[in-house]
């Protein structure tokens, strides 16, 4: 097997909605942020308000396209985040070896992972699950606080400030780690593609089992 | 479409049917599902007030007297103590005058 | 199920005098001297700035842009708390807390204080103590606040003097029309007569239509005559005590309530008992000297250990205690208008309704109007009477007192509750955690400004 044969990672349809989630929940997560902390004056907050709310519609429709026109990703995606092994379990018991790495600079060995490590497969769950949630009471909130019954829109809120709170935490810790794995961001954001060499290693696994390779033409 | 610049790809029928269809099912269920509880729980959302209302219509039922002017008391106050409806008691004590606050929010 | 909001309106929000710190010391914009200003403000750290109140203020009272904190102008705000009993987030608040004035008071063994027990406390004070909305609570309600040391006026015996009164004061602006249309005599106001109970509508008329004055009734509200009464038949015939020595509280589903209680005029008593031959030499006072609200009561009998739910039921301690199907029904959108009609009607026509229920002023429809065709048992002749019902100022008054501005109003009667759904959604009232008193059409808010 040649080690530099290059696998699509990330086909079009899936890169163009990344484009969209990051576009929008940034600035939902920062502006989430703001309103929490109530961080300026009140022009200033109405403004902030506007871009969440807009961001907001854009991570609604922005999502319900991609349902649409990339179902079958989506039922990858839900498949692949949502299945629990052992060895999910014995990844977490050495978190992925990735404290190790960066604080103790030593190599530790984790089980064979998929196409998505345990960690990755709970970011995975948390932001569909999360994102949904989000999505519907943020609905819930702007359009309908003044006739939900009052422990529903009371719950609404609550789960919007846990959950966004939650996912911004989270959302740092993959933002952190999808730029340190240079090529998987570079396959995210630019072309798809990662090298055989470092998917044998990351996910073999997904090698192994669900990949094709293309016949030569 | 042209060379692509890629050897490998992911196996397109790794999904099964019985899997596709379980996922599907799961995600109708858990949008379908909470999406019909909210809207019951919304046209629901004045039950509360049409019991209040009835409390005080079943309080009207058991009572023994149902009009004002057969309550008893009402004539003992009058009798005692008011005269009648108007009266100089019943102005001084029962009415009263209103002002224009309307240059308060000019 | 029955849990209440009660930590959006507790905290050290609010003087322990009732009448305290907060009163106007002299006359400004929208307030006379001894009012209270301000009762409901809201929290700006709670306050995520949703709209949603703004959407239930009758008179465009709350500022704030979408987004940021919203602030209630005190000269606009009716007080009537709407946007108190909607806000998910509990921000609105009461600045007025008479529970620990009356606490005092109750343990005052030199004072006899008196509970004006509204009609719509007694179908949701239990939800307070975990009984379903709408449990009729009356005796045990009595059993618990007897038990606090409260002697009971109960408030639709006030009621049934309001019929008397402004139901009189109908049927004279109804003859005076009737003879001739000349211009109303001393004391007979024009048509259509709009009731005065309730106060965030008094207030809204004295704010926005001052020229509807002469169309409202000049009778008091139950809770005032109630505190007049109290403080001078009450406390000479029924409890035997000085009337400086009577305290008031109402106890009521409404916020405005306590505005009401605090206008300066409303010392009626100390007027009558001063002035009658001056057998009263003392400092005035006021015909109502406090307001708790449900959940104010609620807190209350908590604080004394008093389980409403397990007390064992009262029938009430004195004849003060007594009163008519027609006087409870008032807490209800339709009830006052009900009740008057029942009086009406065996006045002119001699004998009573039959049936005494009139559905078409009952229900939760914005606007209720009906026409009663009685025939006078004096002349024989046939008089309709036109009267409409409306609740939910904020959705529904426009078009009413457009008409009557201009001179086109059928009615000769209109009652007019600020709440949706009436008293029992005023703004004192327990929060429902499975209600919302949203009856309009069910259409997205999305504020933007």
């Amino acid at each position: 097997m040649d080690d530099h044969a290059l696998i699509l990672k990330h086909p079009l349809r899936v890169r163009m909605f990344h484009y969209i989630l990051v576009i929008s929940f940034l600035p939902l997560a920062l502006t989430g942020l703001a309103l929490f902390f109530k961080a300026f004056d009140e022009p200033a907050m109405n403004l902030v308000m506007r871009i969440h709310v807009v961001a907001g519609v854009v991570l609604t429709l922005g999502s319900l396209g991609f349902f649409v026109i990339a179902y079958d990703r989506v039922v990858l995606f839900i498949r692949r985040s949502f299945a629990v092994t052992v060895n999910d379990v014995k990844w977490f018991a050495v978190l992925g070896g990735y404290p190790q790495k960066f604080l103790l600079r030593k190599k530790v060995a984790v089980p064979p992972m998929g196409k998505y490590n345990s960690g990755q497969k709970l970011f995975g769950a948390c932001m569909l699950t999360g994102g949904a949630l989000l999505i519907a009471t943020g609905w819930g909130l702007w359009g309908f606080p003044h006739l939900l019954p009052h422990g529903m829109a009371h719950a609404f809120g609550e789960i919007h400030l846990i959950l966004g709170l939650f996912l911004t935490l989270f959302l740092c810790v993959h933002v952190f780690l999808g730029i340190y794995m240079f090529h998987d961001f570079k396959a995210m954001f630019l072309h798809g593609r990662i090298p055989y060499a470092e998917a044998r290693e990351a996910a073999p696994l997904w090698v192994e089992n669900e990949l094709v390779a293309l016949r030569k033409e | 479409m042209g060379k692509k610049d890629y050897q490998y790809m992911e196996n397109p029928f790794q999904v099964t049917r019985r899997e596709f269809l379980s996922i599907t099912g799961a995600i109708a269920a858990f949008t379908a599902l909470p999406a019909v509880w909210v809207r019951s729980r919304v046209t629901k959302r004045n039950n509360y007030l049409r019991a209040r209302a009835a409390g005080l219509y079943l309080d009207d039922r058991n009572a023994k007297i149902r009009v004002s002017h057969g309550n008893p008391v009402v004539t003992k106050i009058y009798d005692e103590f008011a005269h009648a409806p108007l009266s100089e008691i019943s102005e001084a004590l029962f009415h009263t005058r209103y002002i224009n606050r309307s240059k308060g929010i000019a | 199920m029955g849990s209440s909001r009660l930590e959006y309106t507790l905290g050290n929000h609010g003087s322990e005098n009732f009448r305290g710190d907060d009163i106007m010391e002299s006359a400004t914009k929208s307030f006379q001297k001894g009012e209270i200003p301000g009762i409901i403000a809201i929290d700006e750290a709670t306050c995520k700035g949703c709209d949603s109140c703004k959407r239930h203020c009758p008179t465009g009272a709350i500022t704030g842009m979408f987004g940021a904190v919203h602030r209630i102008d005190a000269d606009r705000c009716i007080n009537c708390g709407q946007c108190l009993v909607s806000c998910p987030f509990g921000a609105p608040f009461e600045t007025v807390d008479a529970v620990e004035t009356v606490l005092t008071r109750l343990n005052n063994k030199d004072v006899a204080v008196v509970g004006i027990i509204a009609p719509a406390v007694r179908v949701a004070i239990g939800e307070e103590f975990g009984l379903p909305a709408g449990t009729l609570a009356t005796a045990r309600m009595y059993g618990a606040m007897e038990k606090a040391g409260f002697k009971i006026l109960d408030n639709n015996l006030a009621a049934d003097l309001t019929i008397m009164e402004e139901g009189t004061e109908l049927l004279h602006r109804i003859q005076g029309e009737l003879s001739g249309g000349e211009a109303p005599e001393e004391g007979h106001g024009p048509l259509p007569q709009f009731t005065s109970c309730c106060p965030a509508w008094v207030r809204y008329v004295e704010l926005n239509h001052p020229a509807l004055i002469p169309h409202l009734s000049s009778a008091k509200s139950p809770q005032q005559m109630a505190g007049a009464l109290a403080k001078t038949y009450g406390a000479q015939k029924i409890w035997g005590v000085e009337p400086g020595k009577v305290f008031t509280v109402g106890i009521m589903p409404c916020t405005a309530k306590k505005f009401e209680a605090s206008r300066p005029e409303f010392i009626s008593a100390y007027h009558h008992l001063a002035a009658g031959g001056g057998t009263y030499s003392g400092e005035a006072f006021p015909d109502v000297d406090a307001v708790l609200t449900t959940r104010d009561l609620a807190r209350l009998l908590k604080k004394m250990g008093i389980d409403l739910a397990k007390e064992p039921g009262s029938a009430g301690d004195s004849v003060m205690a007594e009163y008519s199907g027609a006087g409870t029904i008032f807490g209800n959108t339709g009830g006052v208008m009900e009740a008057a009609l029942r009086t009406v009607h065996a006045v002119i026509t001699g004998t009573e309704m039959e049936p005494l229920e009139y559905r078409d002023v009952r229900g939760l429809k914005g606007v209720k109007s009906a026409s009663v065709n009685l025939i006078d048992a004096k002349t024989g002749k046939a008089l309709q009477v036109n009267v409409a019902v409306v609740h939910g100022l904020k959705e529904n008054i426009g078009a009413i007192v457009d008409e009557v501005l201009s001179g086109r109003s059928p009615y000769h009667f209109i009652e007019v509750m600020n709440c949706p759904g009436g008293c029992i959604n005023g703004g004192g009232q327990p929060v429902h955690p499975e209600g919302s008193g949203w009856m309009s059409a069910i259409a997205p808010l999305f504020a933007w400004r």
